[in-house]
């Protein structure tokens, strides 16, 4: 913290962060507990017990939840609970990877627009372009293109939310930019590369970081919407949305296969909005209750 | 006004030229050509190959395609489906009106609800309702809405049976016969979308109630009625109408899943058939039909926006 900004923390602002930080501990530490659990029991279940997601047994298909089938069977006699623990490992590690590009693309091309005004409207012309289409439509194209596959989706949730970041990253910059401290390291000597990095990102890590929260649950969605169109890693592979795709034809009969991974779905988006919208309360009290991405 | 109108609308359209141009390279992307997806698994000899991929031009220089490929799409002909036999346009036209119909209906109720909903919320902020709205608007954005959909089927059409679990039948089969099929898709539309405008008018109010001549209109005496409907409301209108906009954008994306859950043969169960099928043309039309719709509506959104708050215009 500079002097000056130490000087400003007057104690009514003071007063502001410790409620913001009451407000936003309980969603923190719930979406934070809710997310672990989901992510270290598809992580280590599969290390203590048997799984196997693809194991074919006719002849116990589609039995209703039981004390022996914990969530059921599909209609191959796949446990429902096996393929839904499998099925986060697709679902997470897609929108985890997503995610991840977006941020580097997102900072890279963010802060290559926030400093040079040619980059900026060639970048903004784009990401401005990409944001017209409606809803994932633009994901659907880019899959029908390319074809299925996990990589594919990555890239068309790459594609749909980097216009999010960039503006959000090129945005602080401007901010800042011209703040008191870094005309102060300009001064001293501070070539443009070092400023950039050292003084000016950093100020755009809280605001991202908020916004990757939720475009990870966003991911998560996405990925789920484009698997149940069939567009998304083929089957047999068990994500979330495939198993939804793969169970509507038994939705009379055996319900459960649909329920478990839309519950999952929900549960794990819901804690990623928690965790998002406590963060966005840390960082920015002033924001409080706004629409995170 | 005038100047303003003109203004936008000169801005939208290198917006639309830069959009065609995106679906152009996108679905020209392809690892292999349309032509392989297009004849299956018939065997064809290579003569065959020869006069479609001439008959769609695909064998011409991409530059080429391109600059004959903008004219005509401009018009709106987006030429032949390859699995309907009929120009792209037609099919699309024949669609269009049961996807205005599910979302203009699930905007409907999502203003309908959302609205008061986030005006009470903000009026009562830490009350029964308040914290009712921020659950329901948190579950409402994480619920997958096709998989709600498919619950709402299980609900309503399976087990209660009030309603048919999915299909369209068009209006002349009487007028219960037409809304009885949408009652899902629309709910399941709406929700998440509730979820988002609970949130941002509670928000905007919050804000508004904040503001000194609301304080002022206490200070007056003024009835809390009279504060909240008059002064508060009518000023936070102002932002909400925007969200309007944005849900009915929001919607038209949304349409594309929910008509595929309930087998409703409208826009977006088009494109996504297309892009299963790989036609082209009409993945090409359908999206940018879409797309063009929900900027209209934008577009419109922001003059009526400028029209009642004359600061915009001069910004």
């Amino acid at each position: 913290m500079t002097p000056a900004a130490a000087e400003a923390t007057t104690p009514s602002t003071a007063r502001s962060a410790l409620r913001a930080i009451r407000r936003a501990g309980p969603m923190l530490l719930s979406g934070g507990t809710v997310l672990a659990l989901v992510v270290l029991a598809s992580l280590f279940v599969p290390l203590l017990v048997e799984i196997d997601p693809l194991g074919i047994d006719v002849a116990q298909k589609l039995l209703p939840p039981s004390a022996e089938h914990w969530l059921g069977t599909d209609e191959f006699g796949r446990e429902v609970l096996d393929r839904l623990i499998i099925g986060a490992h697709i679902s997470l590690r897609v929108a985890f990877a997503a995610t991840l590009l977006t941020a580097v693309l997102g900072i890279a091309l963010g802060a290559l627009s926030g400093q040079y005004r040619l980059a900026d409207s060639i970048i903004g012309r784009f990401s401005d372009a990409l944001l017209v289409f409606p809803g994932f439509v633009l994901a659907i194209m880019i899959l029908a293109a390319l074809g299925p596959s996990e990589l594919n989706v990555v890239l068309a949730v790459v594609v749909l939310y980097v216009p999010r970041v960039i503006r959000t990253v090129r945005a602080s910059i401007i901010e800042f930019r011209s703040a008191d401290f870094v005309q102060a390291a300009r001064a001293v000597g501070v070539g443009d590369m070092r400023l950039l990095v050292v003084h000016i990102l950093p100020k755009s890590f809280g605001p991202v970081m908020v916004q990757l929260t939720f475009g990870f649950a966003w991911a998560i969605l996405v990925e789920a919407g484009l698997s149940f169109l069939g567009l998304g890693p083929p089957p047999p592979s068990p994500s979330w949305g495939n198993m939804i795709s793969a169970a509507r034809e038994f939705i009379r009969t055996a319900p459960w296969i649909m329920i478990a991974p839309g519950v999952m779905i929900t549960i794990t988006v819901l804690s990623l909005n928690l965790i998002g919208d406590g963060l966005r309360d840390l960082v920015d009290p002033r924001l409080q209750g706004k629409v995170g991405p | 006004m005038l100047l303003y109108t003109l203004r936008r609308i000169l801005e939208f359209v290198p917006t639309i030229f830069i959009a065609l141009t995106l679906i152009f390279v996108i679905t020209r992307l392809v690892p292999g050509s349309p032509i392989t997806a297009l004849i299956g698994n018939q065997s064809v000899d290579a003569a065959q190959i020869d006069a479609i991929t001439k008959q769609l031009g695909l064998d011409r220089p991409i530059l080429e395609q391109y600059l004959e490929w903008l004219p005509r799409v401009v018009t709106g002909d987006f030429g032949q489906s390859l699995f309907f036999s009929a120009p792209v346009a037609e099919v699309i036209l024949d669609r269009f009106p049961i996807t205005f119909a599910l979302t203009f209906m699930a905007l409907l109720v999502t203003v309908a609800v959302g609205i008061p909903l986030g005006i009470l919320s903000a009026m009562r902020r830490g009350g029964i309702l308040d914290y009712f709205g921020n659950v329901l608007s948190s579950l409402g954005m994480a619920l997958p809405p096709f998989w709600l959909g498919f619950m709402l089927m299980l609900v309503f059409a399976v087990s209660l049976q009030w309603v048919p679990a999915s299909g369209y039948r068009p209006m002349e089969f009487g007028f219960w016969s037409w809304l009885s099929r949408l009652v899902l898709p629309v709910l399941a539309l709406s929700v998440s979308q509730i979820g988002l405008v609970v949130r941002m008018t509670r928000s905007t109010m919050i804000e508004v109630l904040g503001m000194e001549y609301v304080a002022m209109a206490r200070t007056k005496g003024l009835r809390e009625r009279t504060v909240i409907l008059r002064h508060a409301l009518r000023n936070a209108m102002v932002q909400i109408v925007t969200v309007i906009g944005l849900v009915f954008a929001l919607g038209l994306g949304g349409s594309v899943i929910i008509e595929n859950v309930f087998a409703l043969p409208g826009l977006g169960e088009l494109i996504t058939t297309a892009a299963i099928r790989r036609d082209y043309p009409t993945l090409e039309g359908g999206i940018f039909y879409l797309t063009l719709v929900a900027l209209v509506i934008n577009l419109m959104v922001d003059l009526a926006y400028a029209w009642f708050n004359p600061r915009i215009r001069y910004a």
